[in-house]
């Protein structure tokens, strides 16, 4: 083979093996991120109550493109000690919940009109916590829990209250302050 | 002599097409290792590269607050520390060019209006480049479906500008260039983009641009 046709086949190379570093790059983005939003929040796992991320209005947080009207709380989560209860009670303004796995995607979320006189209560678990759930489960009397399963064991759940008038922002603020993760253990 | 040259000509050459070939693989390696991680680093830098549906002058990206979001999403996600928007709680539309497509100019004013797409809530806010909302002497950033003003069709015109204008308006930093986004809060067009035609969605038009 002459200089000239190992050098083409060199660049072919290099192009096929760009592409598979291109695409690992990408995967493995959300595993080794350090300013993800689950990686900003992991000092709150410990505690009981969301975390306030952006007040409405807030200038000064880091979340990029935070709604001016939206007060937006967090709680992360780890399932590693048993499945996490979150309660939220609803009131007059609008109130979204939604689930967010570590590395990427929302696999639930629900809004206030979900809500069952005034209370939105979700057990986030794993698929083994939940088979073990069902398993210790009196059948004549299941649960009434509303159990999501969660693909990772880390994730975040996020709550949003929305103050659409703007003298509405300390209620939003507090309402999204309200809302309880703890750790199930039963 | 001639043979013994031979013999040392045929013991260089594999040498020579060796080192040749080192050099060769190294080369390959770097450019593989340079090309794969900057254009990962620069595709997951700015907007979610794939999954957009245009309409009007906005984009939406449906998929982005579900479950299977692409793993370009996710990376983009995990970037900029982005929450998105579940499915479930509603949809975000981006706007950062007028209806002509020329980008949104803080030097410029806008006409914003008339309809909104059919959700419970939504809010219109106005973000700088960076994706922080901006800041004016006036300290408001968005208008809310509850705040605006209508006619008495249900119509509303929102106006974008430095200079104060009676009705709804928003101030416009001072230069810059800016982008807005409409949020609808429980909307049925969240579980489907389809649903969000070119003419629910409020028009942008440019007014007049000053220096």
């Amino acid at each position: 083979m002459t200089l000239r046709a190992q050098f083409l086949l060199a660049t072919i190379c290099a192009f096929v093996l760009a592409g598979i570093v291109h695409l690992a790059t990408v995967l493995a983005i959300p595993h080794l991120a350090e300013k993800d939003a689950f990686s900003r929040l992991r000092a709150t796992l410990s505690t009981d109550r969301s975390e306030i991320v952006a007040a409405p209005g807030d200038q000064g947080t880091w979340l990029p493109y935070p709604d001016p009207g939206v007060a937006l709380s967090t709680c992360a989560y780890t399932l590693d000690e048993g499945p996490v209860r979150v309660s939220a009670r609803t009131g007059a303004l609008f109130q979204s919940l939604s689930l967010h796995a570590r590395t990427g995607g929302v696999f639930f979320a629900i809004t206030d009109r979900a809500a069952i006189r005034g209370a939105l209560d979700l057990v986030v678990m794993t698929r083994r916590q939940l088979d073990e759930a069902l398993a210790s489960e009196d059948p004549d009397e299941p649960s009434r829990d509303v159990r999501i399963v969660s693909p990772a064991r880390e994730g975040l759940v996020v709550v949003r209250v929305l103050a659409i008038f703007p003298s509405q922002r300390s209620e939003a603020t507090e309402a999204a302050k309200a809302v309880s993760c703890t750790i199930d253990r039963e | 002599m001639r043979r013994a040259s031979r013999g040392r000509l045929s013991e260089r050459r594999p040498g020579a097409s060796a080192a040749a070939s080192a050099v060769l693989v190294v080369y390959a390696l770097l450019v593989a290792a340079g090309l794969g991680l900057s254009s990962a680093y620069w595709i997951t830098g700015g907007d979610y590269p794939f999954g957009a549906v245009r309409s009007g002058a906005w984009t939406v990206w449906p998929r982005a607050g579900s479950r299977d979001a692409d793993p370009y999403t996710r990376a983009v996600n995990a970037r900029t520390g982005g929450i998105p928007l579940g499915v479930g709680e509603g949809l975000v539309l981006r706007a950062a060019a007028d209806d002509a497509g020329r980008a949104l100019d803080a030097r410029c004013a806008y006409r914003i209006g008339t309809t909104a797409p059919q959700a419970r809530y939504w809010t219109l806010a106005l973000y700088d480049e960076t994706g922080r909302p901006v800041e004016t002497p006036l300290g408001r950033a968005s208008f809310s479906s509850a705040e605006i003003l209508r006619d008495a069709n249900g119509s509303f015109t929102l106006v974008l500008s430095r200079e104060a204008q009676s009705g709804n308006w928003l101030m416009m930093p001072e230069a810059g260039a800016v982008n807005l986004v409409m949020r609808l809060y429980d909307s049925p067009a969240s579980s489907g983009a389809a649903a969000l035609d070119a003419r629910s969605v409020p028009s942008i038009v440019r007014l007049e641009c000053g220096s």
